[in-house]
């Protein structure tokens, strides 16, 4: 235990970002499944108004600041150094100070639960002036502020360290052209969060200030500006919607690649692509805020629209990747194949989305709840399983069982869309995001029911995976037969070594020659 | 440090352009203007410092035809394998958001271990 809580290893620190965000996902998903309960059929009861707000509030925040985005830099800490030769992150006490911030940041948010008065309940956006009102939202609010502080500035030292790793700690031969995908998306998502997680910093230190040091930034009584909140926020927040892409991007990249035996296909133009989408993201903040009429919605829409670029040039690259490979559709490739199709859905929508006129009359429905979710988590969160069953061999030395692994795919994909394309038909009959009940009215009560069954076959389809975790850990624990140290035939750096990898990683390192070392030794 | 400096660069030259571009037409929206600019800012000079003070860094990374044996004797620095202050930094930190909120005493005891931490971990990089 004291080695664990005092190791500065990049490896065990990648692990224990993944066991903390997955243990985050669990809570974070028992909470979607109380939103689904409630909603399941109308003018129900099961939850009152202050505890639905609650819930879908910590859904929203434990999904982004402490799932999806943590679990891409989780993933960056184990792989990185692995992947470009080095012996460690750059800095690893810093490393190790990061991952405890970012910790500690999710048992204060979620310890509002503890507080009399309850959680945060504003909403993962805490607009002003709702969440400048202290008496209404108590304490819980408060942990959530600065909460969210300290992930931020975990979050801000983390991307500082990955930068410096890539840039300076490549092994002889490792040029940036020879880098992994993974890599450069890493090096795009921490670039991004320099730009635009330090609006977050700001906005919440603003907020703090408001509630307890007599401020009035967002306080129009006194001449505050609430849309000033709204821009410091999405300043943050759409570059955020990309941090929690960016990573699983790579992902995506190094298992098709691998998954299709061949090399991957229009390597420069998916960099290209990352840092477009990277730069362009920054350019968008106020897609979020088309119907509050203050900003300028042409300028907004056309740099929105314009994402859709990049993000087709990756589709095509993933496509051309696997034209005429010989594919092999192992679990992680399903996931990848699954996170395709999903993000596909969630772009498209987006893409309508970025259009005013559309945006008008979807703002705060649930055909937003379907467009978020489908890139979040049809996207995301199927990339985020593809890279657990990619990479748990190299991380502790166990493959997980296909089988199980294949009905976990087949479950979840299943209850993703079961769950959420009923959402876009809810939106188009009007229902309202973020209310604890509805009335009885047109469809909303059959696709509502549908919804819920379909996060029941979801949550079914998760608790696969971790009985197939108990189970495989438990039967190689019996074997007592170490996996190989390449089991997929991957190409990249981190397959040279052992499964799992030595303390400072390398036994020898291959000669670096080209974009693939590990083949090239094979092959020589 | 060429990709470095191209890299920050050009995200200043397009925060740049995107910045000038933003406040032509939407001129009436300070908050934008000013956002999109500190972040250039920030962007230039982190390009400024790799061109002036990493000028002449040689990266073993950066060398297509290096071997491992050339690059043998290389010195990256020492890496710590385990060390006390992180969790206490991230716990102390914690504490002194929280005084924020119920006490200035707790808040000024977590400044206190961080400073602390901060100043043995200084200790033992230097030991190491």
């Amino acid at each position: 235990m004291i080695e664990w809580m005092t190791t500065t290893d990049h490896k065990k620190i990648g692990i224990m970002y993944m066991v903390a965000t997955m243990t985050f996902f669990v809570i974070a998903g028992i909470l979607a499944m109380l939103i689904r309960a409630q909603l399941a059929r109308p003018e129900n009861d099961f939850l009152s108004a202050h505890a639905y707000n609650q819930i879908f509030t910590l859904h929203g925040t434990a999904m982004i600041f402490f799932v999806i985005a943590p679990f891409g830099l989780g993933l960056a800490n184990f792989l990185v150094p692995l992947q470009i030769g080095a012996p460690d992150v750059a800095y690893p006490r810093l490393n190790a100070t990061a991952f405890w911030m970012f910790a500690l940041a999710g048992i204060v948010v979620f310890s509002g639960f503890a507080m009399y008065g309850g959680a945060a309940a504003t909403g993962w956006t805490a607009y002003a002036p709702l969440s400048e009102i202290a008496e209404g939202t108590g304490a819980g609010q408060d942990l959530w502020l600065l909460g969210l502080l300290l992930a931020s500035v975990s979050t801000i030292l983390t991307a500082l360290n990955l930068i410096v790793t890539i840039f300076l700690f490549r092994a002889p031969g490792m040029t940036m052209w020879r880098i992994p995908i993974f890599e450069w998306e890493i090096v795009a998502t921490a670039v991004l969060i320099l730009m635009a997680f330090p609006s977050l910093t700001a906005v919440l230190a603003m907020l703090l200030i408001d509630r307890h040091l007599g401020g009035h930034f967002f306080d129009p009584a006194f001449g505050g500006n609430p849309i000033l909140y709204q821009h410091l926020f999405w300043f943050f927040g759409h570059p955020e919607v990309y941090v929690m892409i960016l990573p699983y991007f790579g992902i995506i990249t190094e298992v098709v690649a691998t998954f299709s035996r061949k090399p991957v296909f229009g390597y420069v133009g998916l960099v290209i692509a990352a840092f477009a989408i990277a730069g362009l993201s920054i350019g968008v903040w106020a897609h979020h805020m088309f119907t509050t009429g203050a900003v300028n919605n042409p300028f907004f829409s056309a740099v929105s629209f314009l994402i859709a670029v990049p993000t087709g040039v990756k589709f095509v690259n993933w496509i051309g990747t696997m034209w005429k490979g010989s594919i092999e559709f192992s679990t992680p490739m399903l996931f990848a194949v699954g996170f395709m199709l999903n993000f596909l859905i969630g772009g498209i929508t987006g893409v309508m989305l970025a259009s005013p006129p559309i945006d008008y009359d979807a703002h705060d429905s649930y055909f937003i709840v379907n467009h978020f979710h489908y890139t979040l988590a049809g996207g995301s969160m199927f990339a985020l399983f593809a890279a657990l069953y990619f990479w748990f061999p190299k991380m502790f030395g166990v493959r997980l069982n296909e089988t199980l692994g294949k009905w976990c795919f087949a479950l979840m994909f299943a209850g993703f869309n079961v769950t959420f394309i009923p959402m876009a038909f809810m939106g188009l009959e009007g229902m309202a995001r973020r209310v604890y009940t509805y009335p009885n009215i047109a469809h909303l009560g059959l696709l509502n029911a549908i919804a819920t069954g379909g996060s029941v076959i979801l949550a079914i389809g998760v608790m696969v995976f971790f009985a197939d975790v108990a189970t495989s850990v438990f039967a190689a624990a019996r074997r007592r037969v170490p996996v190989a140290a390449n089991p997929w035939g991957g190409y990249s750096l981190e397959w040279a070594t052992t499964s799992p990898p030595p303390e400072f990683n390398f036994e020898e390192l291959p000669p670096i020659r080209s974009r693939r070392p590990v083949l090239d030794t094979v092959n020589s | 440090m060429k990709s470095f400096v191209g890299i920050f660069g050009c995200s200043a030259g397009f925060g740049f352009v995107i910045a000038l571009v933003y406040w032509w037409v939407a001129h009436e929206e300070t908050v934008g203007t000013v956002l999109l600019g500190v972040m250039t800012a920030a962007l230039v000079f982190a390009a400024i410092y790799a061109v002036i003070g990493e000028r002449s860094a040689r990266l073993d990374g950066d060398e297509p035809d290096l071997t491992n044996a050339d690059a043998a004797g290389e010195d990256l620095g020492v890496f710590t394998t385990s060390s006390p202050y992180p969790i206490l930094i991230a716990a102390g930190a914690g504490l002194g958001l929280l005084g924020l909120l119920w006490s200035p005493l707790i808040g000024i005891a977590g400044l206190t271990v961080v400073v602390l931490c901060l100043w043995r971990m200084g200790a033992e990089s230097s030991r190491v």
